[in-house]
Formats: C-alpha cells, sequence, structure tokens
C-alpha cells in the first residue's frame, strides 16, 4: 500500500470455520483499489470462477463506494469496516459504518438499458447478490450481502 | 490512473490506463468534457482500464449525452472482458458505439 494512504488496514485470513476477511479502515476512496484485489482472491480462494469473483468483487466495491459516498458525504475520517466470510452456503459479507444512515425509500436501482447515471451501483449490487439486508442502529449501519454459490448471473 | 490525449487524423482519442472508481473517475470526466468540443469525434481507449465502477460509467453516460447535445461522436474501443462484464451487468452497453480496436474507431468516422 501507498505510504500516502492514511489509516490501518486489519486482515485476518483465516476465520474460525472458514476463510475469513476482515477491513477496519478509513471512508478513503484509495482503499476501493486494496479492497477489490483481496475481495477477489478471497472469492477465488471460496471457490469461484473468474466471473463470479469479478462480479462479487464489483458489487462490494460498489457497496463500499456507496457508504463513502452517502453515509460520510466523500469525507474521508469515517470509519468503515467489511467483514467478508466464507458461509456454508457462499459468502457473507457486512459492511459496518457509523455515517448517516439510508434512507430506505431513496435506494432506488437504475432500470437496466436506461441511460441514467444513478442507481448503477445499486443496481450491480442487487443483480450479483443474492440478499441484499440493511440494518439501523444507535451503533452504526450495517448492509449484510450474501452469494450462494448456486446462482448463476 | 493516467490520462492522455492524443490526435489521430481529424479524430482525438483519450487514452486511460489503471482503475477507474469514484476516486478516480472525476478525473477522466474533466479531460473527456474539456477534449469533447475540439473535435467532431472523441474515441475512449479503454484497452489499459483494468476495472471501472459505476461512477465511471456514469460519467461515460454524461459525456455521452454531453456529446449528443454538441452533436458530436462518442466513442469507444478495445474493452477488456473485465471491464466489459460491468458494461453487461449495467445493460449500458447498447447506449454506445464500441469498436474492437483503434483501427476501427478511426477507420469508422
Amino acid at each position: 500500500m501507498s505510504a500516502k494512504v492514511r489509516g490501518t488496514i486489519s486482515r485476518t485470513i483465516m476465520g474460525a470455520n472458514g476463510l475469513e476477511l476482515r477491513f477496519v479502515m478509513k471512508s478513503d476512496p484509495r482503499y476501493l483499489q486494496v479492497v477489490r484485489g483481496a475481495v477477489g482472491s478471497l472469492a477465488a480462494a471460496i471457490g469461484w470462477d473468474e466471473s463470479d469473483c469479478m462480479a462479487i468483487t464489483m458489487a462490494l466495491d460498489e457497496a463500499l463506494a456507496n457508504v463513502i459516498r452517502h453515509a460520510y458525504h466523500n469525507r474521508r475520517d469515517g470509519e468503515v469496516e467489511l467483514m467478508c466470510r466464507e458461509s456454508a452456503e457462499g459468502l457473507e459479507a457486512i459492511l459496518s459504518d457509523r455515517g448517516e444512515a439510508p434512507d430506505q425509500s431513496k435506494i432506488c436501482a437504475r432500470k437496466p438499458g436506461s441511460d441514467t447515471q444513478g442507481g448503477l451501483g445499486t443496481h450491480i449490487i442487487r443483480d450479483v447478490m443474492d440478499t441484499v439486508t440493511y440494518e439501523n442502529s444507535p451503533a452504526g449501519n450495517r448492509l449484510i450481502l450474501t452469494k450462494r454459490f448456486q446462482k448463476t448471473i | 490512473m493516467k490520462i492522455s490525449v492524443r490526435d489521430a487524423g481529424s479524430i482525438k482519442i483519450v487514452d486511460v490506463q489503471g482503475d477507474v472508481d469514484m476516486g478516480t473517475s472525476p478525473d477522466l470526466r474533466k479531460v473527456l468534457l474539456a477534449t469533447l468540443p475540439e473535435t467532431t469525434r472523441l474515441a475512449l481507449n479503454l484497452e489499459a482500464i483494468r476495472y471501472i465502477d459505476s461512477s465511471g460509467i456514469a460519467t461515460l453516460i454524461e459525456v455521452l449525452k454531453r456529446s449528443q447535445g454538441l452533436k458530436k461522436e462518442f466513442v469507444l474501443f478495445g474493452l477488456r472482458p473485465a471491464v466489459e462484464n460491468v458494461f453487461q451487468l449495467t445493460h449500458v452497453i447498447k447506449l454506445f458505439q464500441v469498436f474492437k480496436s483503434e483501427q476501427e474507431a478511426v477507420g469508422a468516422s
């Protein structure tokens, strides 16, 4: 990682019952590239093929970008945690932040094929992942994403 | 990400190298929108792009719309499979004129 990037990344490659990866980082978009590299490698190690690894990487990249953009309004000093782990069915990812809670009524995916610019990221997340769950609490926001092995995208 | 602009006959080609994401797409947007008025056809070379996210796609859609308003052409060439995946997942590939090579992109003008 470049010395210019401020913050800390802690990683645990092996969880208790399978592969697990955990990042604790600031809401700085320079971490996106770092996370993409690690998530793609984790998905490959769990057993997905190259195409699925790319799709999973894109979905998590878009989810992290949404946190930076919407929860922290592009501030670079917010705290973000991303945990990805192998589950019995495939992959589970939990993205946590302490930024502004999303207005779930305004979260909308873009219509396929339209030329509007908004909602592309949400469309990718929902298209790739099997379940997408938002949770809000006084402790912060959590986005829980899962992907099962059998889904074909 | 590295961006450069060059002439190829009567058209302008923008070469991009690296990852286009929410951290780097504003720079690409700035160059594309500044170059567009200077040519009748603007071609974006995606051959050396390793990754493009939705903010990058949104930038390309914005430039496409601007080009239509200015009666210019905005075309793409050199899509690698990883980049093409993003275009397909977002269903925007049909919005753009896409060529396999620079020769085709230039020759079609």
